[in-house]
């Protein structure tokens, strides 16, 4: 499926939002003003998501009208028989599609499985904002049919009804899990350190600073020194 | 707007197909899915984190409840997403100057592509075809993709050494502990905060600092 690429699993949800507005501003806006109002990095709700590498959220309004000039073949073909009439010339001109809905889009790049993954959202989704404590309902709390989720389950089976499949995956990075990847972060950090402070010692002291270093970074143990999800700073 | 989680950027674009060219696009992600070499020239670029590619068929966009209206659309869409890493004027250019003829493999069905050479052109689609992001998170805002790669690298030869290397006579450490470092030295670096890429990216970090203090 190419929805995966290896252990990484690409999510797309395209949730409709309802129609409606509270005190004069529409649901969709509510929507987006909570998206960019939720804290980023370390803080961000979606660095309590197990396995989130990457993972975004925006409002799509509508669609674009291809009003730009271009190369196109069908424009292109339509060229020949302007000639004759401009009827052909104002056919081949692009659609204009709009949107009946506006939709909330949530792009995750995750480790591992679909269901455990929507289930750590449901699970783990949390933060605060203005002093009050929020999860994950309060962002697709306006969306249609969302009032029908009440509990984790229906909330993954909601998702999934939301869910589109990709038609290609390119996974550029590695498909470990976001633990194994933050460690090796963490690793690469603490040796290049090392390397640079050692520079020009003695294969004694360096030998010797190198045991304490082991014992201090413990190369192996996942839970141990490592950087945290969303860590902005050294 | 949110396009920026410390190293990486978001990309989401939205663009048109006529639906019975869609076909097209599937049998070449298809072949692409199947045959990784095509994608070589994707994974020279380097920059990239993930990316993905969705088709949304005319009738495909989410339709939950009767009270929904349905989407009576032309055309079907291809959804774009891209977490890569540097400034918006460089992934797109890499794109024109490493992999043109991939890339306008993937978009030439869609309406009105205009081609990724010349370069113009193509800055003026993507950018009218782009959507700002709301939230974009980022496990590791100091790590780029390559810092990923390298990083798995490192831990493996560190653990290697450990346990070959760290219970040797000095000198016999010494020879292993350089060859490390040696056979390392392209996998190193330190990281630390981006730059400011972008002065709204800037202006976002800077507002949020603000209100955590409050």
């Amino acid at each position: 499926m190419a929805t995966r690429s290896g252990n990484a699993t690409a999510l797309t949800v395209l949730s409709p939002i309802k129609h409606g507005t509270v005190g004069g501003t529409s649901y969709a806006d509510i929507i987006r003003e909570r998206c960019l109002r939720l804290p980023i990095h370390e803080r961000s709700p979606l660095s309590k998501v197990p396995n989130t590498y990457l993972a975004r959220l925006f409002i799509l309004d509508d669609v674009f009208y291809e009003s730009l000039p271009g190369n196109d073949s069908v424009f292109n073909f339509s060229d020949i028989f302007s000639f004759f009439s401009d009827q052909a010339r104002r056919n081949a001109l692009p659609k204009k599609d709009h949107l009946k809905s506006k939709y909330l889009v949530f792009s995750s790049n995750f480790y591992g499985d679909l269901d455990e993954y929507l289930a750590g959202m449901w699970d783990n989704w949390a933060y605060m904002d203005g002093g009050v404590q929020r999860d994950v309902r309060y962002i697709w709390e306006y969306c249609v049919a969302f009032d029908e989720v009440t509990d984790r389950d229906g909330f993954i089976s909601y998702m999934k009804r939301c869910q589109l499949d990709a038609s290609l995956f390119f996974n550029g990075s590695t498909d470990d899990s976001l633990q194994e990847q933050l460690k090796s972060l963490y690793l690469k950090q603490e040796l290049t350190k090392f390397a640079v402070t050692y520079q020009g010692r003695s294969a004694t002291e360096i030998q010797q600073a190198f045991r304490l270093f082991i014992e201090r970074v413990q190369p192996e143990n996942l839970s141990g020194p490592s950087w945290t999800p969303g860590q902005s700073a050294p | 707007m949110s396009n920026i989680a410390g190293k990486a950027y978001a990309m989401n674009v939205i663009t048109p197909i006529r639906w019975y060219k869609v076909w097209i696009n599937r049998l070449i992600f298809k072949i692409a899915l199947n045959k990784p070499s095509t994608l070589k020239g994707l994974v020279t670029l380097s920059l990239i984190h993930y990316a993905r590619w969705v088709i949304i068929p005319r009738n495909g966009f989410p339709h939950l409840h009767p009270s929904q209206p349905k989407e009576n659309l032309s055309y079907a869409y291809m959804l774009f997403f891209s977490n890569f890493n540097g400034s918006w004027d460089q992934y797109v250019d890499s794109f024109t100057f490493a992999i043109p003829s991939g890339l306008d493999l993937f978009w030439k069905w869609n309406v009105r592509y205009p081609k990724s050479v010349p370069l113009t052109p193509f800055h003026c689609y993507i950018k009218h075809n782009q959507i700002d992001t709301a939230h974009y998170y980022n496990a590791y805002p100091m790590a780029a993709s390559n810092d990923v790669k390298s990083a798995k690298k490192v831990k493996k030869a560190l653990i290697d050494f450990k346990s070959v290397s760290l219970e040797k006579s000095p000198d016999e450490f010494f020879v292993d502990y350089n060859r490390l470092l040696n056979d390392l030295q392209s996998e190193f670096g330190e990281m630390r905060h981006t730059p400011i890429v972008s002065l709204s990216a800037d202006a976002v970090k800077r507002r949020h600092l603000q209100s955590q203090n409050q």
